[in-house]
Parts: C-alpha cells; sequence; structure tokens
C-alpha cells in the first residue's frame, strides 16, 4: 500500500500551487494595479508616498526591537541559570513558556486594560505596553529557541574551564557563553521579531497604529496599494524566517535552529527525541 | 572566593553532590514575575472580572446575559466553534495526505524543501495573507477575474471570499503546513521494520494498519488537531481584515466591546466572553497535553 509516484506528485503539487497562486496572484494585482494587462509599478511608488507609512513603520519597528531586547534579557541569562544550577526546574519553566499558547491575544487584552488601566499612562498609553505583551506572546517559541541552543552546547564544560582560567562570571558570560549561544540567540530574537512586526489583534484593539493597523485602514481607500505593501511585507518576514532557517541547519543538533524556535514546542519534542532522553538521564 | 555561594559552578547535571540552596532559586524570579505580570494576572483579572456586575459586586449577571438566547452571543461561539472544527478537522485530513505523500519521497532535497518552507507558511498569517487572498479571489481577484473569463464567476454562484467559506479557504494556508510540521515525525515514526515484522508474523496489510498504524497516528492525530483548533479558535487579524465583523466570531466581538463599537452598559460583558474563550481553549489544550504524553512514548 506504499503511496505512489503519481499519488506523490500530485498531492505535492497541489499543495505547492495553493501556497503559490496567492504569492504571484499579489504580485501580478499590485503591478496592474485595476489596469488589466499593464505591468506597472505605480501601486508601489503610491505605497511609497502614503501618509502615515513612515510613523507606522517606525513604530513597528521600535515596538519589535524593544520586544526582541526584553525577549534576549529576560530568557538567557534565565536559561542558562536553570541549566546550570536547577536542572531539575527546567521542566517546569519549559512549562510555564508554553501558557501563552493557551491564552488568546484578545484575552490578554482583556486582561491588560483591565488590570492595569490604573498604571500611569507612561506604561498602558504608549506602545511600550505593545513591547511588553509581545515578549508573552513570543515566549513559546523564543524559549524553546534559547534553551535548545543552551543545551547543544556542553556549558559545564566551557564554565569549569572558564573559571579554572580564573575568568569571573561577567567574562564567562559575555566572552564564552554568549559567543556559543549566538544562534540561539539570533533565533529568539528574529522569532520574537517577525511575531511582533506581523501582530494585529492587540494593536487594533489598544489603538496603536503599528504597520498591520495602518495597513488595514489604506486597504479601504487603495486596495492595490495595500495588496502592494503586503506582499512586500510577507516577503520580509519570510526572508527573516528563511535565513533563520538556513543559519539553523548547519548546526549538528537538529532541536537547535530552525525547528526549535519556529515550529514550537511539539514539534521539538518529536524531532528531537534524544533531546527528551538526555533530559531524562540528568533528571 | 570559590567558596562564595553564589559563585560556585553546580555539576549537578552530572550527578555530583549538590547542596540545596533554595534561596539561590533567586535567578528564575526575573522569569516568573514576568509571567506573572504580563500573563497570570490579566488572566485571572478577566476570569474575576467575568463574575462582577459593573458596580463592582459579584454576579452572575455577565454570564447570564452571554448564555442568554436573546443575545447575540451564543451564536458567536457557535460560529467560532464551527469555523475553528471545520477548518482543523479539514487542515488535518488533507495535511496528513500530504504528509504521506512527503514521507515517500525518497528525494531529501524535495523533504527539506517542503519543512523550510512549511515552519515559514505557519507562521504567516494575520493581515498580509488576508490581503493577498483578496487579490486572488476576492471580488477584484486575479483568479476570479479568470474564471469570470472562462465563463465561471464564483461570485454570481454563490461564493465569497468575505465569508464563513473564505476564512476556512485562508485559515488552511497556515494551518497546513503546521500538520505537515506536527505529523511528520510520528508518520516517519512507523517503521519499516514494523511494517516488515508484522508481515513475517502473516499479518496482512490491513490488519497491519487497523493493529499498528491506526493506533500509533491517532494520539498524533488528535493532538494536531487540538493544536490547529486553537490556532483558528484565537484567530482574530485575518477575520477582521476580511469580513470587518460580518461573521460573528469571539475574538472580533471582544474586540469591538473593548473598542467601544457596540454601545453597552456592560463594561464586564468582554470578560465574560473572554472567560468563555480561556474555557474551552483550556480544554483543548488539557485534551492536547493528554494525548502527547501517549504519543511521546512511541517516538522515543
Amino acid at each position: 500500500m506504499r503511496p505512489t509516484r503519481a499519488f506523490r506528485w500530485v498531492v505535492l503539487g497541489l499543495l505547492g500551487l495553493y501556497v503559490l497562486i496567492p504569492v504571484a496572484a499579489s504580485v501580478q494585482f499590485s503591478l496592474e494595479a485595476g489596469y488589466k494587462g499593464r505591468l506597472s509599478l505605480s501601486a508601489y511608488s503610491q505605497a511609497l508616498a502614503e501618509a502615515g507609512l513612515g510613523t507606522s513603520l517606525l513604530t513597528s519597528v521600535k515596538v519589535a526591537a524593544g520586544a526582541a531586547a526584553i525577549t534576549l534579557v529576560l530568557l538567557v541569562p534565565t536559561v542558562i541559570f536553570v541549566n546550570l544550577r536547577f536542572p531539575r526546574w527546567r521542566a517546569v519553566l519549559d512549562a510555564v513558556s508554553l501558557l501563552p499558547l493557551g491564552v488568546p491575544a484578545v484575552v490578554i487584552v482583556l486582561g491588560v486594560l483591565g488590570a492595569y488601566k490604573s498604571l500611569p499612562s507612561i506604561i498602558t498609553g504608549t506602545p511600550v505596553i505593545l513591547a511588553l505583551v509581545y515578549v508573552i506572546l513570543a515566549m513559546p517559541y523564543s524559549y524553546r529557541a534559547i534553551d535548545a541552543g543552551v543545551r547543544s552546547i556542553d556549558m559545564h564544560t566551557l564554565v569549569d574551564a572558564g573559571r579554572s582560567m580564573g575568568a569571573g562570571w561577567a567574562k564567562l558570560f559575555s566572552r564564552v557563553l554568549l559567543p556559543s549561544l549566538r544562534s540561539g540567540i539570533l533565533a529568539a530574537a528574529f522569532l520574537t521579531v517577525a511575531l511582533s512586526l506581523g501582530e494585529y489583534a492587540i494593536a487594533s484593539i489598544m489603538g496603536f497604529t503599528t504597520f498591520p493597523v495602518w495597513l488595514v485602514g489604506v486597504e479601504g481607500n487603495n486596495p492595490y496599494v495595500a495588496v502592494a505593501l503586503s506582499i512586500s511585507a510577507l516577503a520580509f518576514t519570510w526572508l527573516l524566517l528563511v535565513v533563520l532557517a538556513l543559519a539553523g541547519s548547519g548546526r549538528r543538533k537538529r532541536g537547535t535552529g530552525f525547528g526549535a524556535g519556529l515550529v514550537g514546542p511539539e514539534v521539538e519534542e518529536e524531532i528531537s527525541p534524544s533531546l527528551a532522553a538526555e533530559e531524562e538521564a540528568v533528571a | 572566593m570559590s567558596d562564595a555561594p553564589t559563585t560556585r559552578v553546580n555539576n549537578a547535571g552530572r550527578g555530583a553532590r549538590r547542596r540545596r540552596r533554595p534561596w539561590a532559586l533567586i535567578g528564575v524570579v526575573p522569569f516568573f514575575a514576568y509571567v506573572v505580570i504580563f500573563l497570570v494576572v490579566p488572566a485571572a483579572a478577566v476570569m474575576v472580572e467575568a463574575f462582577r456586575a459593573n458596580n463592582g459586586a459579584i454576579s452572575l449577571s455577565n454570564i447570564s446575559t452571554v448564555l442568554s438566547s436573546a443575545q447575540p452571543w451564543l451564536h458567536s461561539y457557535a460560529t467560532s466553534l464551527e469555523l475553528s472544527a471545520i477548518s482543523a478537522i479539514l487542515a488535518a485530513i488533507l495535511g496528513l495526505v500530504g504528509t504521506v505523500a512527503l514521507v515517500s519521497s525518497p528525494s531529501p532535497m524535495v523533504r527539506r524543501l517542503v519543512t523550510t518552507g512549511c515552519g515559514v507558511l505557519a507562521n504567516t498569517g494575520g493581515v498580509p495573507l488576508a490581503f493577498a487572498f483578496i487579490a486572488t479571489i476576492g471580488n477584484a481577484g486575479i483568479v476570479t477575474h479568470l474564471l469570470a473569463d472562462l465563463g465561471f464567476n464564483p461570485y454570481y454562484h454563490g461564493f465569497s471570499l468575505y465569508s464563513f467559506t473564505g476564512l476556512v479557504i485562508v485559515y488552511l494556508y497556515f494551518l497546513l503546513p503546521l500538520v505537515i510540521l506536527l505529523m511528520l515525525p510520528p508518520v516517519e515514526a512507523l517503521r519499516h521494520e514494523w511494517r516488515e515484522a508484522a508481515a513475517t508474523l502473516g499479518a496482512s496489510s490491513r490488519y497491519y494498519w487497523q493493529k499498528v498504524g491506526f493506533p500509533v497516528l491517532t494520539p498524533p492525530f488528535i493532538a494536531t488537531l487540538m493544536v490547529l483548533f486553537m490556532d483558528a479558535f484565537a484567530a482574530y487579524a485575518t477575520a477582521q481584515a476580511l469580513t470587518t465583523g460580518s461573521v460573528p466570531l469571539v475574538p472580533i466581538e471582544i474586540g469591538s466591546l473593548l473598542a467601544g463599537n457596540v454601545v453597552t452598559n456592560q463594561a464586564n460583558l468582554g470578560d465574560a466572553l473572554g472567560l468563555g474563550m480561556i474555557l474551552i481553549v483550556g480544554a483543548a489544550g488539557a485534551l492536547y497535553v493528554f494525548v502527547q504524553r501517549k504519543t511521546a512514548r512511541w517516538l522515543r
């Protein structure tokens, strides 16, 4: 009952078409801009001249950078610390990092608005709150990326070696641990940035004009410009994620790179049973 | 210096004997504090506020409003549940067929290309995706025009992208790759040796699937269904950008309550709606965790 060649190519071909047709159609739609058969870049040049593009993009970029920075400052030391000193707590942190998957974004907005309405408006009244919340939304993925990175290096040996040569913790951290965790850190940052740049629900409900929120407003007036910008945004995110995939694919352990953070917890556990077994041996 | 507890290197991971220093756990405090502040407290606030009337008194009034058949909210839940269930089941079945096709491919190149692509696509969604589909099969879309030129304009035959059906089509775009990513390991884990062992022992192909194939694949399949369901149930951006509220979904209703688009004298009604979402997603998540434990055994 092995699938035949024909079956395989028909199925994979249909899936491929389903993925590619909307992309191709968007490109054509934006290039034609309503004039059938006449291609031009006018939708793209109009997009650049559209009022609000710069400010909304800037807001999104700031929020994304902020979320990535907070993610790294919060998670990298925590994961290193737990792996070095309390390996038993790894399972707990792992489970906690998955919690955001169980709380829909809309509910988080409800709760943040309800619980913190009395906070100074410097936090809840500015896009700062978006960065703070996006850290949570991205955590199931960013945590996994960093954790996989930490597990892929022999941290105990590195630390022992560094300390026996007289390095202090600060030096160990900056000269030994951070460089060897580069790819995990990069993956976590990329994933957080990709998520932050695309997030719409929370930003629109809280009334912040990030790029996706602004884009929805544009669509009503000029769908061609909106599609031109959408396809550019998709291309940018895909580029970001593909770079991440390629950067991760050269690694020795499979759970380390791309699959680790991007795919999410369930998959990582499944594709790297060796890591899970290792964890058991440790615990 | 080496005696200072904070600087001692602990080789716990290698089984070295270590002394317990509970206070050293202070290192994980920032992490837990952050999660409490930005996730636990907001979620708890929603659950508590759902049981409060506008004057702050404990009351079931919001809950009974949500459950009242005179109100539109139950209908929203039904629509949301239906949309997520149909999208999840369709995606899971089509995705499983795709996974089986992919696993049968001998070329590692094809496999790598597809899994990388799936990883990227599963993270695609939101506003740009909705607009890409508007450009494709919206009422002025490229494919719509193409079909109309061929004499079949889908919009004259009851189809609309800005509807329930349209949402299912768009959701499949990010759900299908997710299925392939999630089902690839268990489908690959159906080892040839098992097949051969069964055949050696005289089992027919059908008997093999009945006794080995399906039992092994069922738990990961259910787990995948739950992930897809949760993903679709919580989705907001795509639906909002495509239908601007014409398909009543719970997240959209909560959004408009919060944004003040709906005149209401019940500020906590949104919390009651949110509580329902937490319960539904929580149930799906619990089932996922339960099934996942069973799966893990087979994959080791």
